[in-house]
């Protein structure tokens, strides 16, 4: 018996220890996994902890005292914000962002808990950094990560020293792309906000990569890319740039971004290849020989196949910087060395003097022909014609208005140009000095009244007083159109943007109607959601406005303007540069320009008539706002008002806005 | 007998083998997350109109039926519903609360639930910036019918105090938080558990909340160290809920400026920074030897933005014992200290004191 049980015996004890080995092997191994994933992650969190603990004594405490409290739409913190030291004897560089509010003070505190007040020393206005100083020595200095270790996916440790606590606040995440922002910064997706913008940006292994900053590839400023904080979407400047430019940031130099001075002919951007449209008065791209028409071959030695690749290589440049730019003008190759600017001077728009006659639907265009001449302009020392017909400028022939618009706007104030014109079959040169934009509407403009057409069309849109809603939009507006409207006429658009809580619209229908009758225009008064006024993100409605009156009525590009008075003329300005294809003028009534213009553009005219009251306390603002424009080269006409107060403009000065209106299309 | 001893020997062998992990020194995330999903649960009650969400999160700490959750609009109902992770649904009532800790206990109607719950005194555990963390709630109502809670990870971003003196946040909590470096408090995530991924127990998550100071919303959780304590209290009934500290800003301003000898400039400016104009001869900021054009940057160590903010501060120091100031004197800091009145002299609002209380102490 004992010899039968001891085989089964042996055979339960082979598949028990089979068995055995077998759920050993396999909860070890389960078990080795977990073990492994718990020694990875833990290993992760202490790098995490050590790499910041080896940087967090360069990381310093950044405190503003006074300062606007909004700039722009931003409303500026007053939360505590970060820097990073770049050098030992006291150089701390941020994010320009956190001193945006322009403050009085500005305070830094050490990692020690050390506390100094610290100058502003110079800002990179193209990477939109700011470098400090304190009065201190023996700083410590973080490692650099260089260049050539950045890898798409290394993590990214984001600090800061926003919170009152003695260790820097972490956000954790990965370097999401190298070179954006047309070249200038690298991209994480840890969360950067003003909890640590100015702190630096931090590799596993405790070097810094770089310094976080608001940035968007879309707009430049000072508050450009803040809405996109803590998306996931952040950015910072590679630290071995900043020590690049730091000298001389330290000498208080503050550093631009580098222009050469030319636009390039509008086309697909990624497809067309970089054809030189114009060339700036005076920028390093004229002074190099640069001409119109030239196709940029290539730029520092990389070549430019596609008009995006210009961008991505004037990117990153600076003012001061030289570049070399080989060009392709007809047959030949031209290489020239540029060395850029920060600033270009702007454009002044030339005035030759001479009132275009309106043409009438389908009627063929054959050059321009003078309906009047302004008085003491270039036009009519050179002894030009009411009734001449212009058909060449210099070399150039001129087919229809635009293309005289195009070819003036290429001249320079001073300019002499040779203007052929037809007189009654015989041709005749004349010789015109080109001027400055006079500042005064002249006493005198005559016009000519549009009469009805006869017979009567069938289709006539509505004329007169009307009150409408906007399809798609929440608003309404009323509308006044002349009753004798005749669409073989093109007319101009006045758009009437009412001060807050009263929309003036009884006494504009009543002040302009016979304006608007005598001098072809459309005026819509749009109403404003809030009686209590406008808000900027109406700007939309606006667009659509005009663009249903283009497609209802014949309105003529050349004279679409805004009319404002007191605080409706916020919005009105900014209108007419949001929307700068649209708008070719602003008649402001009693306020001042609050906010930056854009620069003057050739292709695209933008004027201004402002009136004031000398009694008014916005007056001298207004003066202000003169000089402003003036400097930018803006044609600007100031009138005042003897006498009067903060009111609306008087009938006088209606009939000067119309009169300047009336001359908006003119050479 | 032999085979008996084998197989026992095995079969021991086994059990400990398999019992391994739970003694492991760390749990991976996936054991934590199944771990925690057990223990939280999604809260459903009042709310639904005027983008008021009508749930939140929560987390079991007893297994007999209680549930921590965070205080808000949710809870104002007669008919409040907690659906547990497997899917049960049951009412539940608010068995006490303490608003300035953001914290409400709900016990569930029900006997013998026999719960999964968090051991709030073994459980629990304190961290620091760059700790690896795991966030658990029901944020945006994801989880819909008997789903689990979502999971999101990130690390702990910074451990401080919510609020400074100026009141920078709107929030009843009040003191250290956890700052979390993930979009933890979302709609309905209130209520839910920040853990490590090894499982240990940090913090509820909080409400939505913006600070005003830098203008951005904050992810925080208040830390179980500050919840512990009361969620034990009330659900042993013993819990007291705290008084509410006089209001700060209805009280009369019980100094000026002017009764230190400090005029300062026009504050004509929405912050206009806080120049001195003039020091009064002989008055206590003369003795301290403050001067014209000083910029007042530092009262008793907090930071003053503009005359607004210091004219607050002085309103709300006490009489007796000593005022300092830091001041800003072109490049230097320099610090000044002098005596705070005891008896301080409240004018009637708009009459101006010319004479300061000189030698009053």
């Amino acid at each position: 018996m004992r010899a039968v049980r001891v085989p089964e015996w042996r055979m339960g004890r082979v598949t028990g220890w089979l068995s055995f080995c077998l759920v050993a092997a396999a909860a070890g191994s389960a078990v080795a996994q977990d073990l492994t994933v718990v020694d990875l992650e833990t290993r992760e969190e202490q790098a995490f902890k050590e790499a910041s603990a080896v940087v967090a004594p360069a990381v310093v405490r950044i405190q503003t005292v006074g300062g606007l409290d909004r700039v722009g739409r931003i409303l500026t913190g007053t939360a505590a914000t970060t820097g990073v030291v770049v050098s030992p004897d006291g150089y701390v560089i941020s994010s320009a962002f956190n001193f945006v509010s322009r403050p009085a003070s500005v305070l830094v505190t050490l990692s020690d808990g050390r506390r100094f007040p610290a100058k502003i020393v110079a800002n990179d206005r193209a990477r939109m950094l700011t470098l400090l100083k304190i009065d201190v020595v023996g700083l410590a200095v973080p490692k650099t990560a260089p260049r050539d270790g950045f890898r798409v996916g290394q993590w990214a440790i984001a600090m800061g020293r926003t919170y009152e606590s003695p260790l820097p606040n972490l956000s954790v995440g990965i370097v999401s792309a190298l070179n954006r922002i047309w070249g200038r910064a690298l991209q994480t997706d840890a969360k950067i906000s003003p909890a640590n913008y100015g702190g630096p940006l931090v590799d596993i292994q405790g070097r810094v990569i770089g310094v976080l900053v608001p940035l968007s590839q879309r707009q430049a400023g000072q508050t450009a890319g803040v809405e996109w904080y803590d998306s996931g979407i952040g950015f910072a400047i590679p630290m071995v740039d900043i020590l690049g430019t730091l000298p001389r940031l330290k000498a208080g130099e503050d550093l631009l971004p580098g222009l050469m001075g030319i636009t390039l002919k509008p086309g697909d951007v990624y497809a067309s290849a970089a054809v030189i449209d114009r060339v700036r008065f005076n920028s390093p791209a004229e002074k190099a020989g640069l001409k119109p028409g030239d196709v940029i071959v290539s730029v520092d030695g990389q070549a430019i196949k596609r008009l995006v690749q210009v961008r991505h290589a004037l990117g990153n440049k600076y003012a001061g910087e030289t570049i070399t730019v080989l060009v392709k003008r007809g047959e030949k190759s031209v290489e020239q060395k540029i060395e850029l600017t920060g600033k270009l001077e702007p454009y002044t728009p030339v005035f030759l003097g001479l009132l275009p006659v309106r043409k009438k639907l389908g009627e063929a265009s054959d050059g321009v022909t003078v309906r009047g001449i302004l008085p003491e302009s270039p036009a009519s020392k050179a002894m030009i014609r009411p009734g001449d017909r212009v058909v060449q400028l210099d070399d150039k022939a001129v087919v229809d208005l635009a293309g005289l618009f195009d070819a003036i706007s290429r001249r320079r104030v001073g300019d002499e140009v040779k203007v052929h014109v037809d007189r009654g079959g015989a041709k005749q040169m004349l010789t015109a000095r080109l001027a400055v934009v006079p500042s005064e509407v002249p006493a005198v403009l005559e016009s000519d009244v549009i009469v009805a057409p006869d017979p009567k069309p069938a289709d006539l849109p509505k004329t007169g007083r009307f009150n409408q809603d906007l399809t798609g939009h929440d608003h309404s507006f009323w509308a006044y159109v002349p009753e004798t409207y005749n669409p073989a006429h093109g007319y101009g658009l006045v758009v009437w943007i009412h001060p807050g809580s009263d929309t003036m619209e009884a006494d504009i229908h009543d002040l302009w109607k016979p304006i608007c009758d005598e001098r072809g225009l459309i005026l819509v008064g749009p109403r404003a959601k809030e009686i209590a006024g406008w808000s900027l993100n109406e700007a939309g409605f606006i667009e659509a406005l005009v663009q249903e009156m283009q497609q209802k009525y014949r309105i003529d590009s050349q004279r679409i303007v805004l009319h404002s008075y007191s605080d409706g003329c916020r919005f009105s300005f900014h209108l007419a540069f949001k929307y700068r294809s649209l708008f070719r003028g602003v008649a402001a009534s009693s306020e001042p320009l609050k906010i930056a213009p854009p620069e003057n553009r050739p292709d695209v005219r933008l004027q201004f008539f402002f009136s004031c009251g000398d009694k008014d306390n916005l007056y001298r603002l207004v003066q202000q706002t003169r000089k402003r424009l003036t400097a930018m080269k803006f044609p600007v006409v100031l009138t005042t008002v003897p006498g009067e107060g903060h009111s609306y403009p008087p009938i006088p000065v209606l009939d000067a806005i119309a009169r300047w209106i009336d001359m908006l299309d003119r050479i | 007998m032999m085979g008996t001893r084998v197989i026992s020997t095995v079969l021991t062998l086994l059990a400990a083998v398999v019992a391994w992990p739970s003694v492991a020194v760390g749990q991976s995330v996936y054991s934590t997350i199944q771990r925690v999903q057990q223990r939280t649960v999604k809260v459903f009650g009042a709310g639904g109109i005027k983008r008021l969400h009508s749930y939140s999160t929560g987390f079991v700490v007893s297994s007999a039926g209680h549930v921590a959750t965070v205080w808000s609009h949710v809870l104002d109902t007669e008919e409040l519903i907690v659906v547990l992770a497997d899917g049960r649904k049951i009412p539940a009532k608010v068995l006490g609360a303490e608003p300035q800790l953001d914290l409400a206990v709900l016990e569930l109607k029900g006997d013998d639930l026999e719960l999964s719950a968090w051991d709030l005194e073994a459980d629990s555990s304190d961290a620091g910036p760059g700790t690896r963390v795991l966030g658990f709630s029901n944020m945006f109502r994801v989880a819909t019918g008997d789903e689990m809670v979502s999971v999101m990870h990130g690390v702990v971003a910074a451990k401080a105090p919510l609020t400074t003196r100026s009141g920078a946040f709107e929030t009843s909590y009040e003191g250290t938080a956890y700052i979390v470096d993930a979009v933890t408090n979302n709609p309905g995530a209130g209520g839910g558990v920040l853990t490590t991924r090894g499982g240990r127990l940090l913090g509820m998550i909080g409400k939505e909340l913006r600070n005003a100071a830098s203008n951005t919303w904050v992810n925080y959780a208040v830390p179980m160290s500050e919840l512990k304590l009361p969620i034990q209290q009330i659900i042993a009934g013993k819990y007291r809920a705290r008084q509410r500290g006089p209001d700060e800003t209805d009280a009369v301003a019980r100094f000026r400026p002017l009764e230190f000898g400090i005029v300062l400039v026009p504050d004509v400016l929405f912050r206009t920074p806080a120049f001195i104009d003039r020091v009064q001869p002989g008055s206590a900021a003369a003795t301290a030897g403050l001067q014209p054009d000083d910029l007042v940057l530092f009262v008793n160590g907090d930071l003053v933005q503009s005359c607004r903010v210091l004219k607050q501060r002085l309103g709300r120091i006490d009489a007796g014992g000593t005022l300092k100031l830091t001041v800003r004197r072109g490049d230097k800091l320099v610090p000044v200290e002098m005596p705070v009145p005891d008896k301080p002299l409240t004018p009637a609002p708009g009459q101006a004191k010319t004479k300061p209380p000189g030698g009053s102490k």
